[in-house]
């Protein structure tokens, strides 16, 4: 069977072409995606060993790394309790708890940005066509290609403290003491939520816009309701879209690094910031590694239990 | 459609939120990048001025951040786009079976998160070196390669899914045509399916580029030696911070209106034209006619408003000089200072006359110069504290400024309270403007 795959492949593109797009291709996926994940994975098993004891006898395979996620180091006092029952097993307490709070924030800001842009993607999709639409667009991707740096930037500018908000509250007499937006984390969200906004719009749009009007004007015309409308006849269309956009929001701010370090407060760390940390100034690249495993796992089945809860295929994301 | 007023109204305020949220945070920085306090601040506004420009300019970390970030972008929009038109023809002809499989792995990186594409990239290609025996100064571990890889690993799946957009619209028969008039599958390649992705390879290289140009989690674990614009950009920002940062973000907003619009302006002007009746071949060469093109095509005279603006800006920039405008910030902080410092001696002096009517104070000083009572209601209008309490006193930016102002009367209290009185602000920038 796959032979003759190969032969008509040929056959249809011809030897040149066809050894192109069969390399280019192959180094895509072998080279870059899957032998890189591969190389991971084996790494985060691995003892950290100084690059001469690499390929030694003591460079062996270990599940040292994934117990310090759940037990923490050597020594740690905290303990697991299952609802309120004491156990002996050790619990590092502080990098677990960094973990659910990322992924709990990170679906925070996916229900923000679904909420936020739905509305406009039926009224882009929907109502506003020719020039008034296409200006709409464009101000849309303005800011998309500001550097992620400079838009975190702007948002320290507004929440800092003397920034644009506190300055202008105190003057205006609402407030005696400036407030701590950074500290309290109110920068590092409304920024992570900013960041990928577009990513939200562009896929619910272009799905709503796909959908027959006549559909909307007959629901209207037998007399349903706005609210019903949209509960059984655009939202149901627009699923693909909106668990598309739903998808990429959550991976992209579960895994994003510039806005916790830039907009986080001192106090409150990122999943990401602590990748980050054993691969810079903690040194351990195989703990990193195993650490950025368990952050890709958990994101995956998450994400799949999602689409199979909405009943929605991994064809259907990305168009 | 009927529309009830009430939802429109609805509409508006929406509208007008979002797009604020949207762009707020953008306008507000555009204004640091022209406000003199040396930390990033939109309020208060104290003089108009160019300087944060000529810093960037001479931040020769950004500059060679910029070149970077080129030699990055143009390596990874080369990978991607070959990769990415290879990978979307080969989804338009695989098995059907294998299909959604190939789907799902050749779109997985835009959904690995990008500190996990960086990492990956960076254990194989030192693996790959140890196995291969290469010292660690190889080529495998330069900076630049390993950013390329990293990048062009998600940047072709984005290459790919503009592909497959824009195959989905091509007539297969149109190859099988011309292989059946003769043409070798190459020619065929080359002559007719080429051309009809050209504009899908023009989007791709652009959308590559600027996500090559912007990308920071994957880069940040593979730069090595060679940091990028955006690893640059965010040191400075996490460890001290000026506007000339401001500045570059103004430039980049800039260059993008300009290049959406003169997108627009084409797009606009080849719709008229075909519209009335000309063939599309005509429209796309040059040849502009200026009074023509404009009338009733909005796009291009916001364009030709925003060049005129800017050049106009340029100009002002080049003759404007906030020297002075900066001088009478300072004397206004000056003043307020000294006006402080009155203001506490006279309570110090009232204090110890209060002490005195008490009884004998062997701790009053002749050295304390007493301030004649007539100063003292010289200025109704301010609070006695001055602003001591404004938070803005306590800021970072002004602290630094401290050093090359001459008031080291008393370097302790606040040495910069007047400049958050409005009065100033009204006539700073009044001089600001009037120059």
């Amino acid at each position: 069977m796959k032979g003759t795959f190969f032969k008509e492949f040929f056959n249809r593109n011809g030897p040149l072409l066809g050894t192109y797009l069969l390399l280019a291709v192959a180094f895509w996926i072998i080279i870059l995606i899957v032998l890189p994940q591969l190389s991971m994975l084996d790494y985060s098993f691995r003892f950290n060993l100084p690059p001469s004891a690499q390929g030694g006898e003591k460079d062996v395979y270990t599940m040292s790394n994934y117990q310090h996620f759940f037990n923490g180091s050597e020594g740690n006092p905290e303990r697991l309790s299952i609802f309120g029952y004491q156990t002996d097993i050790p619990f590092n307490k502080v990098d677990i708890a960094v973990f659910f709070k990322t992924i709990l924030a990170a679906i925070f800001v996916t229900a923000f940005d679904l909420a936020l842009c739905y509305p406009l993607a039926y009224f882009l999709g929907q109502s506003a066509s020719g020039p008034s639409g296409r200006v709409l667009l464009l101000l849309l991707i303005i800011p998309y290609w500001v550097n992620e740096i400079l838009r975190a930037f702007a948002f320290r500018i507004i929440f800092g403290a003397t920034g644009v908000i506190n300055t202008v509250l105190v003057g205006v007499g609402i407030l005696d003491t400036p407030i701590d937006f950074i500290r309290e984390n109110v920068a590092l969200y409304a920024g992570l939520g900013y960041a990928y906004l577009l990513l939200m719009i562009f896929p619910i749009y272009n799905a709503i816009e796909s959908l027959d009007r006549n559909q909307i004007e007959a629901a209207r015309d037998l007399g349903s309701p706005w609210w019903r409308i949209h509960w059984r006849i655009v939202i149901p269309f627009a699923k693909p879209g909106i668990v598309s956009g739903c998808t990429m929001v959550f991976m992209l701010t579960a895994g994003a690094l510039a806005a916790p370090q830039i907009l986080g407060g001192p106090s409150s760390l990122w999943f990401t910031q602590i990748i980050y940390q054993w691969f810079n100034t903690g040194g351990n690249w195989p703990r990193g590694a195993a650490y950025a495993v368990v952050l890709l796992f958990i994101c995956i089945v998450f994400v799949l239990a999602m689409m199979r809860l909405f009943k929605v295929k991994m064809g259907e994301i990305g168009k | 459609m009927r529309q009830n007023p009430l939802i429109k109204v609805f509409l508006a305020i929406y509208l007008v939120i979002f797009f604020s949220y949207l762009l707020g945070p953008l306008v507000i920085m555009g204004i640091t990048a022209f406000n003199s306090p040396s930390f990033p601040k939109a309020a208060p506004w104290e003089c108009l001025t160019f300087e944060w420009f000529s810093v960037l300019a001479n931040d020769h970390r950004i500059m060679t951040g910029i070149r970077n970030s080129f030699i990055v972008g143009i390596g990874t929009v080369i990978l991607s786009v070959i990769i990415g038109l290879a990978g979307a023809l080969v989804l338009t002809q695989i098995w059907p079976k294998l299909r959604a499989t190939y789907y799902t792995i050749v779109i997985a990186p835009i959904l690995i998160p990008g500190v996990v594409l960086g990492i990956s990239t960076l254990v194989f290609w030192g693996r790959m070196n140890a196995f291969l025996g290469l010292s660690d100064e190889s080529f495998l571990q330069n900076g630049i390669f390993l950013t390329i890889i990293g990048q062009t690993t998600f940047i072709s799946s984005y290459c790919m899914l503009v592909f497959v957009a824009r195959l989905q619209r091509f007539d297969q028969g149109l190859t099988e045509a011309a292989l059946d008039l003769g043409a070798t599958h190459v020619q065929a390649f080359r002559k007719v399916m080429l051309p009809f992705l050209y504009p899908a390879m023009g989007s791709a290289a652009v959308l590559a580029f600027l996500a090559s140009f912007e990308n920071y989690n994957t880069t940040t674990f593979t730069f090595g030696k060679y940091p990028t614009l955006t690893i640059e950009l965010a040191q400075k920002v996490r460890y001290g911070i000026n506007p000339s940062i401001s500045a570059l973000a103004v430039i980049i907003v800039t260059i993008t209106i300009l290049g959406a619009l003169f997108y627009e302006m084409r797009k606009r002007r080849e719709a008229m034209a075909i519209a009335n009746g000309a063939p599309a071949s005509a429209v796309s060469g040059g040849g502009f006619k200026l009074p023509k093109m404009l009338a009733g095509n909005p796009a291009a005279i916001i364009l030709a408003l925003v060049l005129i603006g800017g050049i106009g800006t340029v100009l002002f920039a080049q003759a404007y000089n906030p020297q002075a405008c900066k001088v009478e910030v300072r004397e206004e902080k000056r003043k307020a200072t000294d006006k402080r410092i009155q203001e506490l001696q006279e309570k110090a002096k009232q204090r110890s006359l209060q002490e005195k009517l008490k009884g004998p104070d062997i701790f009053n000083q002749p050295a304390q110069s007493p301030v004649p009572p007539a100063q003292a209601p010289s200025n109704p209008g301010s609070g006695t504290f001055g602003d001591v309490f404004n938070p803005g006193n306590l800021d970072e930016g002004d602290a630094k400024k401290t050093p090359d102002k001459g008031s080291s009367l008393n370097p302790g209290s606040g040495t910069f309270g007047g400049v958050f009185n409005p009065k100033n602000l009204n006539e700073s920038s009044g001089k600001g403007t009037s120059q």
